[in-house]
Formats: C-alpha cells, structure tokens, sequence
C-alpha cells in the first residue's frame, strides 16, 4: 500500500472526524484525495502535528481527533508521544504513515528504520497497534472504535513516485474553515 | 520579578479569560508558574517548540493560550513562529524570561540575551518589558492584541543573578 491509498481508505472510513495532517506529502495526498473542513493541512512547522492535536483533543473532548503523521515527523518530536502518554486524551488517534524514509525531500533514510515506533509510543501508555496492509488496516479501524486513547496505529506504507499536488488553499483560508467547522459543532 | 506580582499576572490573567498556560519553566517566572500549578492550569511540554503547537489547537477552537519559555527556548522556536504562528495567524501571548540581560548572566545566556530584543523585531513580534511597576498595563496591553487575533510578547527580565 502506498501513502494515498491508505489516507484515502482511513479519511473516507472515519467520515467528518478532525483530521490534522502533517506538513509535506501527507496533507498533499490528504488534500487530493478527500478535502473536507474538518481538515487542518499544515504546510510547514515540521513535527508538530501531533502537538496541534493534542490542543484540539484537549479543548474538544467529545469530538475524536486524527492526527496523521509521519515516522520523519514524530521523530522530530518524540516528547510529543511522552506529554500525551501523560495527559491521556481518550479521543486522540494517532496516526503514522511510516515509510522510513523522507520522502519529500529524496527519499533519505529515518531511524524507524532500525527503531520502531510502536513501541516507544507502547512505553508511552499508548494503545498500538501495525497495520502493514490494507485489510489489516481496515480491521484496526474496526477495532479500536470502542477503545479509549490515546491510540497509535503504524501504517507500513511502500515509497512511491506518485506526487499529489499542493494543497491550493492559503494557510488563512484552512484556518477560517476549520475554525467555523470547529465553531458551528460547539453550537 | 517579585513574587507576589508574578502570582498576580496569573489570577489576573485567568481573570480575564486566559484558559491555557503552556510551556517550559523558566526560574525567571517560577512563581508565575507556580500559580499556575496552584490552579491546576499549567502544562508542561517538553520543548518550546511543542508547546507553541499544543496552544495553536487551543487557540484553534477558540481557547486563548499563554506560551511561557525562557529567551533561549523562544530562540528555538523562531521556524514555529514563522511557519505555524504567523502563517496561519494564530493569536497566542508568549511570556518570555529574558536570561542575559544582565552583561554578567552565566555565559550560555550572554549571547542569546544580547539578541533577544532584536530577534523580536526581525520577527515583527511585538513585545513588551513588564515589570513590577507596570504589570497590570502590560497585562491589558497583551490581551488587548490577542483580542484583536494578534500574538505579541511579554517579557520579563532577569534583574538579579
């Protein structure tokens, strides 16, 4: 499976759930393949998706919050996985596209390929689980339904060269949206 | 700063609607931040940068945040600033403990804290020195911009070693 294949499969199976994706290919694929308000594109600031959600999970409980990240990314900000291992946030699903390479900038190598993530997230008090291809992918989504987070799913995706195009909205345009989206649910 | 202000400019910021502080401690403003643990109201990141990230989804949904660090940890997170507060102009408070402001700090802060007062202009961060005498104006000088959806910093600075 390839990054695009499985945000499109996890972005239409969880509907108009918050997504905060993170900068580089992932908020482009994301964008290409299924823009809605209720996502928050990040185009630069690299590794701090997981913090924006963190935010938005804590001031939103009741709303679930995906957080889709990447192994170059989290292991920017590793504290990141220890502040919400002791916050706990119920409604926080984290999610790594894990290909263990940086891929927008040439493919160079990331430590995950010889440290697994899981299993910092496990020491973490996160609930973890592997998705290496579709089917099991779709059988976590399941799965982790009636489980409380914070919950980490490591998606195993292959490098490819298929490019989505940037996302074309400005920056205050994916802010107003996802702010009036934010605004219009508390009401 | 004396300890009884700095215990002040929490209550008198969660008076006026300040709901998240957020950030890495700083011995400059430890009582500051010690009112905030009183109040159960402090959050601990592990870095600058992160909890600059962490405010920016309170103040997503609406939540007015405070950032605390300490100059050197502001330095750290000028790509944060640029890149995510700025960018996507997202109102946050930062509170920022100016370490090298004296010429005879310990040598890790002289350099940083020489640059300090620059690096808030090239940012086009607009900043203020709050102190004992002025911390109320101050106080409503931040939340004032951060009502008009503009961050801006306070910055206390380090007068005794």
């Amino acid at each position: 499976m390839i990054r695009k294949e499985a945000i499109r499969l996890i972005s239409k199976e969880i509907g108009d759930n918050v997504i905060v994706s993170a900068n580089g290919y992932i908020s482009r694929d994301l964008f290409e393949v299924d823009d809605k308000p209720t996502n928050f594109y990040m185009i630069g600031s690299m590794g701090l998706t997981s913090s924006i959600g963190l935010g938005l999970t804590l001031q939103n409980p009741k709303k679930i919050i995906y957080v889709f990240d990447g192994d170059g990314n989290i292991l920017m900000n590793l504290g990141s996985i220890t502040t919400i291992g002791v916050l706990k946030p119920k409604n926080f699903i984290h999610v790594v596209f894990d290909n263990s390479s940086h891929e927008s900038t040439g493919g160079q190598p990331t430590n995950s390929q010889k440290i697994r993530i899981e299993k910092i997230a496990k020491a973490s008090n996160y609930k973890v689980f592997l998705a290496t291809n579709k089917n099991k992918l779709r059988k976590i989504l399941k799965r982790i339904k009636p489980i409380s987070g914070p919950i980490m799913i490591v998606v195993k995706i292959k490098k490819s060269n298929y490019v989505s195009r940037r996302v074309e909205l400005k920056p205050k345009e994916i802010r107003n949206r996802f702010m009036n989206y934010l605004k219009n649910q508390k009401n | 700063m004396k300890e009884i202000h700095q215990r002040k400019i929490f209550d008198y910021l969660v008076k006026n609607k300040i709901e998240n502080f957020i950030g890495v401690p700083d011995s400059t403003m430890k009582y500051f931040i010690d009112q905030g643990f009183k109040r159960k109201r402090v959050l601990i990141a592990t870095r600058e940068d992160e909890a600059i990230g962490i405010a920016s989804g309170f103040a997503l949904s609406k939540s007015n945040s405070l950032v605390f660090m300490q100059n050197a940890g502001f330095a750290n997170s000028i790509s944060t600033i640029t890149s995510l507060v700025q960018l996507y102009e997202i109102p946050l408070i930062f509170l920022i403990g100016w370490r090298g402001y004296l010429k005879k700090d310990a040598p890790e802060h002289v350099k940083i804290g020489k640059i300090q007062p620059n690096l808030l202009k090239i940012l086009d961060l607009q900043g203020k020195i709050i102190t004992d005498k002025n911390w109320k104006g101050s106080c409503n000088w931040a939340l004032k911009k951060l009502s008009n959806n503009e961050s801006c910093a306070l910055i206390i600075r380090r007068v005794s070693l």
